[in-house]
């Protein structure tokens, strides 16, 4: 066997080391007569044996060898057992198997773990919901918060709230998310010099903040207290009553990155009254925006969306308005309006002039036409050069010069709250003119508690904080290091200050840049009030005890006020509120236990209606100034070069919620485009400076330069770019770190026009590109194939408002009318089973009249749904998961685009083409027509999505939560936020839109209960409880005697792609323009 | 020598080999079947209440403790509070009541086990059933005359089918007082439990 003889040398051979490493024997097996080893003796010191130490030759000879003598010979196969290994293991594993078989043990099913004194008003399944108030931003709208057993899972509008009235914004929806964030601050830390924060006690935190506070009370240093805007009455005087009795050298400065300040201010000088009025905007028969996107991220986006559509609704009664717009940038009112009018920024101001001039001087409708001041003021501008100079339609000019002077004191021309006072002196003498001032809300008005921080007033305060006047700087929750125009110098500043202070939620640019970081309560967390109008309070209560150590930022400064750590407890802050209420909104109300009664009351409604209005004079404007006008200097001019605008982002906010991913993934109304900010521009810039989408360019003002990648926005004024502010996050949690670009630091406190508009802008090209990534593709408009396809195919079918007052019947007219017999031959057979809905079928109605393309419906889907967020990487794969989405179609040309809205989501269609393709029935369909998807069941072929000819589908391609920005959606306190009602989906099982089952199930759970029927007017989907604008119905087809039947089986309703014969169960209510003119694409009908 | 080999394979140890693999397969498949549907699980529980004593003997109507049966989706098992309802005074001295009392004091839920579950894809609604009059022992069985909860039924999707299917022949008993309500067939498509 020479194999083995050969294995055996080299193992022989191989150097054998004893202990101390040392080679012992490098020699060959065979040699048996080796010389006593030298090294031997030198190592005598070490040794196993006495053999060993003796050097006893047979042991060296031993040692040779790796085995003893015998020990590699064979063994003897005769004396091995019969009992094979194989046999052995076999038998033993059978017999394993067998023992196995006669266990009996039960999968375990876990623990139920019940209250231990169970609270009276919940019941274990059942939603409780707490009316509260939003503190998203500063226009604090009613919200319902729906609990399960203790977690808020979802945020609606409360009906009660006399100004949102049920509705709320994306912001608000999706703030669940904020409550939930992991990377909320969890407690108070220290910094000191520069380094990482250390977490201390608050204890520790109070005594020291306090020390220093008081100290720096006594060396008569300013302690400085900026906050957002303030509109809370406790809040309020907390901080001007309670915390400068403590210390008196202590000034409250707030600001907001977008306020109206410019109108106010404009207001004041015209009327003298220091807020722009609130307006019956569903009063105005016409409206003209300038610059203004006040369906869209400007003012109460909510209440005004409300006011505008209830005069877009064809079955109230009521006639249509008619909405002009001009603007350069391509808001989602623009796209919205009946007449869009293009025209650069900068020339609105003369616009307005131009229109004051001819109704004054020309068409003398106002008695300021005998006002030689006025009119000499106006005389130079002239309405017809003003149109050719900037390419307006003439038409469209006449048309709106008529309807206003017809409409007067019924309609309403609102300016931009980007636009400088001059401009909104000019637009207030216009309504003044057209006698529109007849619309402002008289004995109802907003109530400012601190007027916010002027520009003087601001620079004072650095400049103090820069020669060491002030000892303490205190953000009340605020970010001003972020949000402040970057020339004001603040971060600088700053560091002069010796203690500097943050109560935040999050970490964010300012709270890096302080001594102290102290986490506070969100708004789920904490109790509050706020007054932003005169005729009523609201009030805002905790629904969850704090989830990490947390405290409301109100109770750390009241404890601070007090002076020792100890006044600290849990009810400080309830109490103060409580107090305060006792003396203001509540007042009068007797006893203790009567106002007990209310207070419950008041926390039941979240409102109270305030019936002491102050001083109704005050707000009552007084007769137009009109010297307000005549010694207006023009701030707005056309310049030739770019003109640069600063929006608030329509999602984000002011970039507070940066750390939000559903806020972050929910695309622009327009664009489509998620997770980034860009640089709009027009078609004819893009391509003067060879441009496409994607590529960066650099865009440099008085007030410095950014790099920021372009998109092409159709409807984009020439010579107009606008950027979106509140991206670029740098201090953030690793959701919105670092998304987008700060153009925040291109805002100016210096700027010429204003702080959010330039018309000083340059454009260069940089040459490197940047991908954005947009949920929609834009096709190219010249595409022959493409081009118009929503008309031709049938998917957009408008009409205007005349052609229906004329004929009710307009939309259906052109299509062949079939008698009943050419019908039973025209079916088509189905491979499906035909189904007979006879009992309930729902469905869903959205009107196009009122719907504006704003994605609310989409932010609260996401939140009851349980949608999870994919991240950058996979929208660009087409992977978002959002159920309903808003199509967004363009049509005429890239210069001057027509915009369809249409939000498409599963169409739940009778004759459904996913179901007959899916090879594990997992998608099916009910008797009460709804087309279900049973994910246990889905086994992942994404034939019904390949099938599905609306796209509605939607696949996970990963197990998204796991997959994005370290698996953030992973995290426990995530899981809370989960809605149990609905199934959280994982890898492999696609999904879609279900008409939230859930919320049918919970009508069908109270139906039996109460022994009804179901009915459909009593279900809401999480879109149509959203729908800011009411466009989304939802209801029981069959049901004739509900609201829902008229409007499903109304004129104006066709179904998308009615030629394939799926029979969808959304109905859409066909878009009416109210214009002129007959408009070209009727032709395709 | 080889010839003979392939047939006694073929013949005999193949056969024989398929006959052990199927009849261990079919007779573990239905020994186990209880077994996997968690028919026959009795788990122990921190307490050792009995429902013989109080809805047997004591005839305590289910709703007293499950007072959110017929409410919510959940049947919730009762807080230590309402056990306690009593039990402040009944019993006091009973080494059990001693353990619940210091639960109860302790402020510390009881980690009763489960015993009934249907998987998390499953949306079941208690309201709905009890409601229209099915009887708690339909699907739990006579828990009145059990020391300890044990499951008795099957609570697989196919023992839902059979009564959303055929109630008439498959719902045994219906809640005194309800017996006019009538009972159509359940829902039987996806969407009614899967969401």
């Amino acid at each position: 066997m020479p194999l083995r003889e050969n294995q055996e040398k080299s193992i022989m051979d191989k150097k054998v080391t004893d202990i101390s490493g040392k080679i012992i024997e490098t020699a060959a097996v065979t040699d048996t007569t080796v010389p006593v080893n030298e090294n031997q003796e030198k190592d005598s010191n070490y040794w196993r044996s006495f053999r060993e130490l003796y050097n006893d030759p047979d042991f060296i000879r031993e040692k040779k060898n790796e085995f003893m003598p015998g020990a590699l010979d064979r063994p003897d196969e005769n004396s091995f057992s019969k009992f094979s290994r194989r046999k052995f293991l076999a038998l033993l594993s059978a017999s394993a198997a067998v023992a196995a078989s006669g266990c009996s043990n039960f999968r375990d099913k876990g623990e139920i773990i019940p209250y231990n004194k169970k609270p009276e008003s919940v019941t274990i399944g059942n939603p409780n919901y707490y009316a509260s108030t939003c503190t998203g931003c500063q226009y604090a709208c009613g919200i319902l918060i729906k609990t399960l057993e203790g977690r808020p899972i979802k945020v609606d509008g409360n009906p009660d709230h006399p100004v949102s009235k049920g509705k709320i914004c994306a912001i608000g929806q999706a703030s669940v998310m904020n409550l939930y964030d992991p990377e909320r601050l969890k407690n108070p830390s220290e910094r000191i010099n520069n380094a990482g924060g250390n977490d201390i006690t608050w204890a520790a935190a109070d005594d020291k903040i306090i020390a220093q506070l008081k100290n720096a009370a006594s060396s008569g240093k300013e302690i400085v207290i900026i906050t957002n805007t303030i509109n809370s009455p406790s809040q309020k005087k907390l901080l001007t009553e309670d915390f400068k009795r403590a210390y008196p050298t202590a000034k409250v400065y707030s600001f907001e990155l977008f306020s109206d300040a410019n109108k106010n201010s404009a207001f004041e000088k015209c009327y003298g009254v220091k807020t722009f009025p609130l307006v019956q905007l569903d009063k105005a028969n016409v409206i003209l925006a300038l610059e203004s996107d006040f369906l869209g991220n400007e003012g109460n986006k909510v209440e005004n969306s409300r006011l505008y559509s209830q005069r877009r609704d064809a079955f109230n009664g009521e006639e249509f308005n008619r909405l002009y717009s001009v603007e350069g940038n391509a808001s989602i009112t623009g796209m919205n309006a009946d007449y869009r009018m293009i025209l650069r920024t900068d020339a609105i101001e003369e616009f307005v002039y131009c229109l004051l001039n001819e109704f004054i001087s020309k068409q003398k409708v106002s008695a300021l036409s005998a006002d030689a001041g006025v009119t000499g003021k106006l005389q130079n501008y002239n309405l017809n050069g003003f149109i050719e100079k900037n390419n307006l339609s003439k038409e469209t000019v006449a048309h709106l010069i008529d309807d206003l002077k017809k409409n007067q004191g019924s309609s309403f021309v609102t300016a931009g709250s980007m636009l400088p006072e001059s401009t909104h002196i000019a637009v207030n003498l216009l309504n003044e003119v057209l006698g529109n001032n007849k619309l402002y809300i008289k004995d109802v008005s907003t109530v400012e508690q601190i007027p916010l921080s002027s520009k003087s007033e601001l620079e004072n305060l650095i400049s103090d904080m820069q020669s060491g006047k002030v000892g303490a700087v205190i953000h009340f929750d605020s970010n001003p290091v972020y949000n402040l125009p970057g020339d004001y110098g603040y971060a600088d500043a700053l560091s002069k200050v010796p203690l500097v202070i943050s109560l935040t939620e999050t970490i964010n640019e300012s709270s890096d840049k302080s001594n102290f970081v102290l986490p506070v309560n969100s708004m789920f967390e904490s109790w509050g009030d706020f007054q932003t109008r005169n005729n009523f309070y609201s009030l805002q209560q905790p629904v969850i005890a704090p989830l990490y150590n947390t405290r409301q930022k109100e109770e750390i400064l009241l404890t601070w006020s007090k002076g020792t750590k100890d006044a600290f407890n849990n009810e400080i802050y309830q109490k103060y509120v409580m107090d305060n209420w006792k003396a203001g909104a509540l007042q009068g109300a007797g006893s203790d236990a009567d106002f007990m009664k209310k207070w419950y009351a008041a926390l039941n409604d979240g409102v109270v209606s305030s019936k002491t209005v102050s001083s109704a004079g005050e707000n009552s404007p007084s007769s137009f100034k009109s010297e307000a006008l005549i010694s207006n200097n023009s701030k707005l001019t056309q310049s030739n070069e770019t003109v640069l605008i600063l929006l608030k982002s329509s999602s984000l906010g002011d970039g507070r919620f940066a750390n939000n991913g559903w806020l972050q993934e929910l695309p622009k109304p327009l664009s489509r485009i998620v997770w980034d900010n860009y640089a709009a521009i027009s078609v004819q810039t893009a391509k003067a400076l060879s441009l496409k989408s994607n590529d960066i360019i650099k865009v440099t003002t008085s007030a410095g330069s950014i790099e920021v990648p372009v998109f092409i926005q159709p409807g984009t004024a020439e010579g107009v770019i606008a950027v979106e502010l509140g991206y670029g996050r740098n201090v953030c949690g690793i959701v919105g770190k670092d998304v987008g670009v700060n153009a925040n630091k291109m805002m100016s406190k210096n700027s010429k026009v204003t702080q959010w508009m330039f018309n000083d802008a340059k454009i260069e090209k940089t040459g490197s590109t940047y991908e954005l990534v947009s949920t929609q593709e834009h096709f190219a408009f010249d595409e022959p194939l493409l081009k118009d396809i929503q008309y031709r195919r049938e998917i957009i079918q408008e009409g205007t408002y005349l052609q229906y007052k004329e004929n009710p019947d307009f939309l259906t007219a052109h299509k062949t009318k079939y008698s009943e017999e050419e019908t039973e031959k025209l079916k088509v057979g189905s491979i499906n089973e035909q189904y007979v809905h006879t009992g309930t079928k729902w469905g869903m109605v959205i009107d196009l009249n009122k719907c504006t393309g704003c994605n609310e419906c989409a932010a609260a889907c996401n939140v009851e749904n349980n949608i999870p967020i994919v991240g950058k990487d996979q929208v660009k794969a087409n992977r978002e998961m959002h159920w309903i989405r808003i199509d967004r179609y363009y049509s005429g040309t890239p210069e001057v685009p027509k915009t369809s809205f249409q939000p498409m989501l599963c169409q739940h269609c009778d004759f459904a083409p996913c179901e007959n393709v899916c090879p594990v029935k997992a998608t099916t369909h009910s008797e009460d027509g709804l087309n279900g998807m049973a994910y246990n069941r889905c086994v992942g072929t994404r034939y019904c999505s390949n099938n599905c000819p609306y796209k509605v589908r939607r696949f996970n391609y990963f197990n998204f939560r796991d997959r994005f920005r370290d698996s953030i959606q992973k995290e426990e306190s995530f899981s809370l936020m989960a809605n149990p009602e609905v199934t959280v989906r994982s890898r492999g099982v696609m999904e879609k839109c279900t008409f939230c089952i859930q919320r049918i199930m919970e009508e069908r759970q109270m139906a039996i209960q109460e022994n009804r029927e179901i009915k459909g007017s009593n279900i809401k989907t999480a879109c149509q409880e959203a729908c800011n604008t009411s466009a989304i119905h939802f209801g029981d087809q069959n049901d004739k005697e509900a609201e829902f039947y008229k409007l499903n089986n109304s004129k104006l309703g066709y179904t998308v792609l009615e030629e394939i014969k799926v029979k969808p169960n959304v109905t859409y209510l066909a878009k009416l323009r109210n214009v002129l003119e007959i408009e070209k694409t009727e032709e395709h009908h | 020598m080889k010839n003979f080999l392939l047939d006694y394979n073929l013949k005999v140890r193949l056969p024989i080999l398929i006959f052990v693999v199927l009849t261990v397969f079919v007779v573990t498949y239905y020994a186990s079947y209880a077994e996997r549907n968690g028919v026959g699980y009795t788990p122990a529980q921190p307490i050792l209440y009995s429902h013989k004593l109080h809805a047997g003997d004591l005839k305590i109507d289910c709703r007293y403790c499950h007072s959110d049966v017929d409410k919510s989706r959940h049947a919730n098992v009762p807080s230590a509070k309402v056990c306690m309802n009593c039990h402040s005074i009944a019993r006091k001295d009973k080494p059990e009541i001693i353990k619940l009392t210091d639960y109860y004091t302790r402020g510390v839920p009881i980690e009763w086990k489960r015993v009934h579950k249907v998987p998390e894809f499953a949306y079941f609604n208690h309201s709905v059933h009890v409601n229209k009059g099915i009887d708690c022992s339909n699907c739990h069985g006579n828990i009145a005359e059990m020391e300890v909860v044990e499951q008795v039924k099957d609570f697989s999707m196919r023992a839902c089918l059979d009564c959303h299917r055929n109630p008439a022949v498959n719902i045994k008993n219906i809640i005194p007082g309800k017996e006019n309500l009538k009972i159509n067939n359940g829902p039987q498509n996806c969407s009614a439990c899967h969401r």
